[in-house]
């Protein structure tokens, strides 16, 4: 720059004030948006979120990318017009340091960009405790209707339903499709396998497991655990771990490829 | 491995879903913070202890801020002369009684409506018998830091708070500083009330909104590390702690409270957040000590202890925990004797 300002005597001469913080602020804030940006359009909100609170992460990208810009505007009109920082608030008072929460914050937001989070699986599902009963502090539903035919009910609405009338043989003949990923559970029969599905009420910190039993055709191999399947059969009851189950019968199992949206609702 | 992903997908769960509402609660906080006037509002309190406290306690509808926020705004409104009911009514109770926090717990916990309106019901609660307990000392000064008892003035809160004299301070001899138009500051005032009229003088709407976009910038960059901080422990008692453990200490209805409440105060999350972690505990832990934590974690934490002490000093605010942390267990816990 060869512009020589004024000597106006109240400013040091030369050098413009470069407004480091402001702009790595700006960064920070950009780089949170562009995190949910790229969640957004990868679909991999999907894994994170309950569909009905992603409104609130797309307002969240666009307020974030807004005050980014509007971070920088203000930068740049200031460092043109070389006015001083803005009068400080005084109410402040700090809790970590500055530099600190900006290297934290820029750092999961720039990993965020990278990184490609991953649905739940079996081995988290037998964690969790996969059951074909929702316990006392799962969700309960406010409406339950059984309506339509067997065939169209998902893993989840099987186990809503034998959750409001747990007897198996009430169900016996009725067909059943459902897809899922499957999880080998200790200590049943090798012809047995658990179809299983998280579960989300909000996001994927309340995600539970829930499945039904599949009994594998004669001959068939075992599937590994985690590979997705569409199972078509007829319910039946079986004994396991000498509790009588509601299980699916004489099936037949096709591979899927791993939905986008992996979890139910 | 596949510990170490779940570890990282739930984590950034967390981020994406309570992002949105930090963001609602420090932009709110910050337009508030700025427009709202306290003198006006401090006009209007009833005067009437009970009715006081409890009137401190839903200031909190007025200013959503969470508890990082609401420290400094009991700490002003304690030097324009606020009754000690009204004050510490606010301070315990505003971080989770207002409509950001209401929201996100609703959409946290919406399977379970008892724990949205119990956490404002118990929060209510506590804070009014803390701040009438408090308000039984007729001097709150003892308590306070002695900067703020100085700027405070007398006992009789009739100083610093007179913007209309009688006369035009114009008239009188001293030395005088233009503030706003119509408003003019003393220099030879005692200091203390300088300084009080000082910091009532409303800089010009440009610079306001300029703090104020300041201010959003940096609570969300504060509060922002402190939610990574929080969200990265959750996901990792969530996968790192055998599940037996989590619940064996989880299901009884008295380790349960006190383990919860042991990590709110270490954890500090946020008021406006802590909802989602809490709801990675809800199938493991019982009820009330869900309620624990959220009811006792915006009151007092680790984190914000370090601003307490620009209000309390250190004997207060020991008082102040003891009574917030055995008020939240008895309520919690007749919850979870009650309800099994």
């Amino acid at each position: 720059m060869t512009s020589i300002p004024k000597a106006n005597g109240s400013r040091a001469p030369g050098r413009r004030q470069i407004p480091w913080q402001a702009l790595v602020d700006a960064t920070m804030l950009m780089l949170w948006g562009l995190m949910l940006l790229r969640f957004t359009v990868t679909g991999k909100l999907y894994l994170l979120l309950h569909p009905d609170y992603m409104w609130l992460a797309h307002l969240a990208m666009v307020l974030l990318l807004a005050m980014g810009l509007a971070r920088v505007v203000q930068v740049w009109s200031s460092y043109r017009q070389r006015s001083g920082p803005a009068p400080r608030s005084q109410e402040h008072i700090a809790l970590l340091p500055r530099q600190f929460s900006s290297v934290l914050l820029i750092a999961i937001a720039v990993f965020g960009l990278i990184y490609n989070p991953r649905p739940f699986a079996s081995e988290t599902a037998f964690q969790r405790g996969i059951t074909d009963v929702l316990g006392q502090t799962r969700s309960r539903p406010q409406r339950f209707s059984l309506g339509g035919d067997s065939e169209n009910r998902t893993i989840v609405d099987w186990v809503r339903t034998l959750n409001v009338y747990p007897e198996p043989d009430a169900y016996a003949g009725q067909g059943a499709t459902v897809s899922g990923f499957v999880t080998h559970i200790p200590g049943w029969p090798d012809n047995i396998i658990m179809i299983s599905r998280f579960v989300l009420t909000c996001c994927a910190a309340d995600a539970y497991p829930v499945g039904l039993p599949v009994e594998l055709p004669a001959g068939a191999n075992r599937p590994a655990p985690d590979t997705w399947l569409e199972i078509k059969g007829t319910m039946k009851t079986t004994t396991l771990d000498g509790k009588r189950q509601l299980t699916i019968g004489s099936a037949t199992l096709t591979e899927i490829p791993e939905p986008r949206t992996p979890y139910e609702y | 491995m596949t510990q170490l992903n779940n570890g990282i997908t739930l984590f950034f769960s967390l981020l994406v879903e309570a992002m949105p509402f930090l963001l609602l609660g420090v932009i709110f906080s910050s337009v508030l913070l700025l427009f709202v006037d306290e003198q006006k509002l401090l006009a209007i309190m009833p005067k009437n202890v009970v009715l006081a406290a409890l009137a401190g306690s839903l200031i909190g509808f007025l200013f959503p801020v969470c508890e990082c926020g609401n420290i400094p705004v009991a700490r002003r409104l304690l030097t324009k002369g606020a009754p000690t009911a009204v004050a510490i009514g606010f301070l315990l109770a505003a971080p989770t009684v207002n409509p950001v926090v209401f929201w996100a717990t609703w959409i946290a916990f919406r399977d379970q409506p008892e724990i949205v309106f119990l956490r404002v019901g118990f929060s209510l609660t506590v804070a009014v018998t803390i701040a009438l307990i408090f308000s039984a000392q007729a001097d709150i000064r003892p308590f306070l830091q002695d900067n703020l008892t100085r700027m405070m003035g007398e006992p009789d809160p009739a100083v610093a708070v007179s913007t209309e004299p009688e006369v035009s301070p114009l008239l009188k001899s001293g030395t005088f500083l233009m503030q706003a138009p119509g408003q003019v500051l003393q220099l030879d005032a005692p200091p203390a009330q300088v300084l009080a009229q000082v910091a009532v003088a409303p800089p010009p709407m440009g610079q306001r909104l300029r703090m104020m976009v300041d201010n959003m910038v940096l609570e969300l960059r504060e509060l922002g590390a402190v939610l990574v901080i929080g969200s990265a422990i959750a996901a990792f008692v969530q996968v790192a702690i055998p599940r037996e453990v989590i619940l064996s200490l989880g299901q009884g209805p008295v380790t349960s409270i006190v383990a919860m409440m042991a990590l709110a105060w270490v954890v500090s999350i946020c008021s406006t957040v802590d909802s989602f972690f809490a709801l990675s505990f809800a199938s493991t832990f019982t009820s009330g000590a869900l309620l624990a934590f959220l009811v006792f974690g915006p009151m007092i934490d680790l984190k914000n202890i370090s601003l307490l002490l620009t209000v309390f000093k250190g004997r207060a605010i020991i008082y102040l925990f003891v009574l917030a942390a055995q008020l939240t267990f008895l309520l919690t816990l007749v919850m979870n004797l009650y309800t099994g």
